[in-house]
């Protein structure tokens, strides 16, 4: 009895060990892992003369046996991204680190990973590793183009592209992948990419009004009206075109802008031209009659567009000298 | 008549009187007591890590059950992802019957809805497997959406207790 209960001992110690060795040990993926049979014990059948009445047992609810957590069979070497492939919820039993989780007094440690909420709450990041995104990139690298030659440094394509198209997308957590905010379209364009007379420029520059900024010089329009970005976007180079174009039209109307209407002085269609052709012309004939230097026009434009301070006063009575012909 | 325009004055300025004193002056009634828990005399009521923490350490100690972008500023339709959640949580709290021993955990992304938990291994696994295709097919036929289960399991309802008040 006594050499039974030690042996039955001794095999109990050494299947524990076993089952130690075997939990700690974490191998690489080319190696077996070892399993020692357990030996049995030869024992003697007892033969029983004597029939003894079975009792009829109660059935036991017999409880499966759960599986060890799996990371206690992983490989050191193994394939990460093959374990963890997409984004998933914390799971204990494949993350083979010792994580903790959790606020606890000073002191205590912090609760561990198994029955851990907290870890299951956040979103976690272990589908995305280095080499899971190295993986990732190789794979869809064939679908990649190389960049277009000539267009390597900003002000090349800004000059190849002068249309900047701003729009946005919206990702949210909804079965809808709709956002009505997506539909927004901005165009900028820079006014001086435009070509222009100076006609055409003044009835652009009125007719887009508050859409082009006068300290950047930069055309701006912003389209939101159509339910979709597509009709927007549209819109929006509709506009632009259609003013542009515009732009160039003389209307018959716009022959009848009187002097009150002028929103600059100009030295051509004033008295001040008239009265010095009058002054040069003085008693001289038809062939003979000059017209005002052009640095006196401007001159007198500046004087009266810009307002009358130092410099423009000095210039003007330069002018005057020099038209004049008086010497001092 | 008389009588009245004497009277009238003097009930007015009680009326007055009486509407001030209507005015609450005891002490502030500021209790709060949602997500909170009484210690019991014995001190043997389980909590959970997330029932030891109340509301006001949500984002400092705990956080959101639900992980969704309705409630963000500008969000699209909140109040529907909202009742979808308390709908998801009663669903699941009913169909794995005395088995769930964490909150829910909701998290959506894009047009899937990730469902988290923490499960009593109290139930054979081929009933478990059974629960949790039967609960994603119903969830994502409801919610028109698919939704995935991440449970985990633990071997007994103390596993989770934080500490006992």
């Amino acid at each position: 009895m006594a050499t039974n209960l030690t042996r039955l001992l001794e095999s109990s110690i050494r299947s524990t060990n076993a089952a130690a060795v075997q939990s700690s040990m974490r191998l690489f993926s080319n190696q077996q892992q070892q399993h020692q049979p357990e030996d049995d014990d030869e024992e003697f059948r007892v033969l029983n003369l004597r029939t003894i009445r079975q009792q009829a047992r109660r059935r036991e609810f017999k409880k499966e046996a759960v599986q060890p957590p799996r990371t206690k069979r992983m490989a050191v070497d193994q394939d990460w991204s093959a374990v963890w492939s997409g984004p998933r919820s914390f799971h204990p039993a494949s993350v083979p680190l010792p994580l903790r989780q959790g606020y606890t007094e000073r002191g205590a440690a912090a609760p561990s990973k198994y029955a851990n909420a907290e870890l299951m709450k956040i979103p976690n990041f272990l589908h995305l590793t280095p080499p899971a995104i190295r993986q990732q990139c190789e794979a869809i690298k064939k679908f990649c183009t190389p960049w277009p030659k000539g267009l390597e440094t900003e002000a090349k394509w800004k000059r190849t592209f002068p249309l900047e198209v701003v729009t946005s997308d919206y990702c949210h957590s909804l079965p809808t992948i709709r956002n009505p905010e997506a539909r927004r379209v901005k165009i900028t364009l820079k006014l001086s990419d435009l070509q222009f007379d100076a006609h055409a420029k003044d009835k652009f520059l009125r007719l887009v009004g508050e859409r082009f900024d006068r300290e950047t010089g930069l055309l701006t329009f912003v389209t939101d009206r159509c339910p979709t970005r597509k009709q927007n976007y549209d819109y929006a180079l509709y506009l632009l075109t259609a003013c542009y174009h515009e732009s160039f039209v003389t209307e018959p109307w716009e022959a009848s802008k009187s002097e009150a209407d002028m929103e600059q002085y100009l030295f051509e269609r004033n008295q001040a031209k008239r009265s010095a052709e009058a002054i040069l012309n003085w008693n001289a004939s038809r062939e003979e009659k000059v017209s005002p230097p052009s640095g006196y026009a401007e001159s007198v434009e500046q004087l009266i567009n810009e307002g009358e301070n130092e410099y423009n006063i000095a210039k003007y009575k330069e002018e005057v000298l020099k038209l004049l012909k008086i010497a001092i | 008549m008389n009588f009245l325009k004497k009277v009238l004055p003097i009930a007015e300025t009680q009326l007055n009187m009486a509407n001030k004193s209507a005015l609450h002056t005891s002490a502030v009634c500021c209790r709060v007591q949602s997500g909170r828990y009484r210690i019991t005399t014995k001190r043997d009521r389980p909590l959970t890590y997330e029932m030891a923490n109340p509301p006001h350490f949500i984002g400092h100690r705990k956080t959101w059950n639900s992980w969704n972008t309705s409630t963000l500023k500008d969000g699209l339709r909140p109040s529907q992802t909202a009742i979808e959640d308390v709908f998801i949580r009663k669903f699941i709290t009913g169909t794995w019957h005395a088995l769930v021993c964490s909150e829910i955990i909701i998290k959506r992304q894009h047009n899937t809805i990730r469902i988290a938990a923490i499960i009593r291994q109290a139930i054979s696994p081929r009933k478990m497997y059974f629960l949790i295709g039967y609960t994603e097919e119903l969830l994502s036929y409801w919610m028109q959406c698919p939704v995935t289960l991440e449970f985990q399991t633990v071997a007994d309802k103390k596993d989770v207790v934080f500490k006992y008040i």
